[in-house]
């Protein structure tokens, strides 16, 4: 009882926090003006227009598969190499230090080469995202793989594992917890770069929504744009670190 | 499968070669060298002449090195993004301790602060061009709302986990609220402002390289833009190098800044 009654009053804050929130706008867009910010009722009434009419819904299903493909390449591609470099010590020792360049390499600037270099399409935009969502997943999976304790292998080398029990068993469980607060920073990352794709290499989706919204002095629409991209972003971002959470508990840890 | 972590070397013929090419920094060599050979291999290869590849990028360093131009450009983009972080720094850190300490604040604010830390920000630029026009200003804005967030969120973590034993000596001392703010709770909130400050440099040259794209301001972003543009991938990517040696070059310092100053402390028990 008290744990629900605790996430009711969150709830009844939060909700607080967002009325108090929408009547500060709306005071201050009667000051500001319409030109830089618009009323929020006038904004969440072209929101419901964009609701009605299909376009928001086209838009959120298009910019979503571009994040997905990118994202699931990611994951997999991700995970897979990780794992791979995790059993085989000499090549992660090798190339460690080249995936944390990459790692810090802001992908943003190789976006005018992905354009010169692969065009426009839905294939340049996914892999604009993969490269953003990658790295943070090979990354941790790698450092996971680092503190793999030796003794788990050495007992499970003792009872004789096989090399797919051994994966089974000991190093995707191990691993796998480190792999999930990557995908974590992957989703804010991926969604950084759906957004710059959108912007940057052909206008689709929620970024163009956005783009036109700009371009048109359509304020409402680029302020309305904006509040739904944001609430992409909270919702994915909490998915998230849900399974993030789901599987610290492998980890032993609490967060 | 190799067996982690025994090399047998044999005294014998004086190998020192083979020595250096099993350990690690050997081992990270070769990988280095495979990669470059593969790279101007494959663009060799496949890829159209104008695409970026290891030795042209290396005989367009000079000339671009030597460009006043290019020095300017760097110039401004790194300064625009340190000036934004000092602002995000500064800002962040008041709001987030605010945030981690007053109940107020925090169910007033922590919402808005979740919810701007998770929106791309590239999106805010259509925005940011209308208050601020295409000028310096505009990458400001961008790289101090790419920046701030992830402070104020890591600072608020920080204040909020104060063990309260020290808050306690504090008031039976009677501190001062200042005394308490700038001695116990900022001090005990240093790695995650670390953490936050990681996170956020990354993201304010992402903002300021983003805001250079979108607005045609001139900076590094730009000089990326402006020679790909013209099939010069080389120069190009020489800026691009530029970019991630400076984000390298931060990450070192701050590690070695940490172990310096802050030798107990470990990066992964903060949130990153």
């Amino acid at each position: 009882m008290p744990a629900s009654n605790a996430a009711a009053a969150r709830a009844m804050t939060y909700v607080a926090s967002l009325a108090l929130g929408a009547v500060a706008w709306e005071a201050a867009a009667s000051r500001i003006g319409p030109a830089f910010l618009p009323r929020f009722t006038t904004t969440m009434a072209r929101i419901y227009e964009y609701m009605l009419s299909g376009v928001l819904l086209d838009a959120l299903l298009s910019s979503l598969s571009l994040f997905f493909t990118g994202l699931a390449f990611a994951i997999v591609i991700g995970i897979g190499v990780g794992l791979l470099l995790a059993r085989m010590r000499r090549l992660r020792i090798a190339l460690e230090s080249y995936i944390m360049v990459l790692y810090a390499t802001p992908m943003v600037a190789l976006i005018p080469f992905i354009l010169s270099m692969f065009g426009y399409g839905f294939t340049a935009k996914s892999l604009t995202v993969f490269l953003f969502a990658v790295f943070p997943i090979l990354y941790t999976t790698i450092e996971g793989a680092r503190s793999l304790k030796p003794e788990l292998l050495e007992v499970a080398r003792s009872f004789r594992s096989s090399e797919w029990e051994i994966w089974r068993d000991v190093l995707v469980p191990y691993t796998l917890p480190f792999a999930m607060t990557g995908i974590r920073l992957a989703i804010g990352r991926g969604l950084v770069g759906m957004v710059a794709a959108e912007f940057f290499l052909s206008g689709s989706g929620l970024g163009l929504l956005i783009f036109r919204s700009g371009q048109d002095f359509d304020i409402p629409g680029l302020y309305g744009g904006i509040i739904v991209i944001t609430i992409v972003g909270v919702v994915l971002m909490g998915i998230g670190r849900a399974l993030e959470n789901h599987f610290a508990a492998w980890r032993g840890l609490q967060r | 499968m190799s067996a982690p972590g025994i090399i047998i070397e044999r005294p014998a013929n004086g190998s020192r070669l083979k020595a250096l090419l099993s350990s690690d920094a050997g081992l990270r060599i070769i990988a280095g060298v495979a990669i470059v050979l593969f790279w101007e291999i494959a663009v060799r290869l496949w890829a159209p002449a104008y695409v970026a590849r290891p030795t042209g990028i290396v005989m367009a360093v000079p000339a671009v090195v030597s460009n006043a131009a290019f020095w300017e450009a760097a110039g401004i983009t790194l300064s625009g993004v340190v000036q934004g972080l000092v602002i995000a720094l500064i800002a962040g850190t008041l709001v987030g301790a605010a945030i981690g300490r007053i109940r107020l604040f925090e169910s007033l604010l922590q919402p808005y602060l979740n919810g701007f830390f998770a929106m791309p920000m590239v999106a805010i630029l259509p925005l940011v061009t209308l208050w601020f026009g295409y000028t310096g200003d505009a990458r400001l804005a961008t790289v101090v709302f790419a920046a701030f967030f992830s402070i104020a969120l890591n600072v608020a973590d920080g204040a909020r986990s104060v063990p309260p034993e020290y808050i306690e000596v504090s008031r039976s001392f009677r501190g001062s609220p200042w005394s308490r703010l700038f001695d116990v709770i900022l001090p005990s909130s240093v790695p995650y402002l670390l953490a936050g400050l990681r996170l956020a440099a990354g993201r304010a040259l992402i903002g300021a390289i983003v805001a250079e794209f979108f607005a045609a301001l001139p900076g590094l972003g730009y000089f990326i833009l402006v020679n790909t543009r013209t099939f010069r991938h080389n120069d190009a990517f020489v800026a691009v190098a530029v970019l991630t040696i400076a984000c390298v070059l931060f990450e070192v310092g701050l590690m070695r800044a940490t172990a310096r100053f802050l030798p107990w402390y470990r990066r992964d028990e903060a949130g990153s």
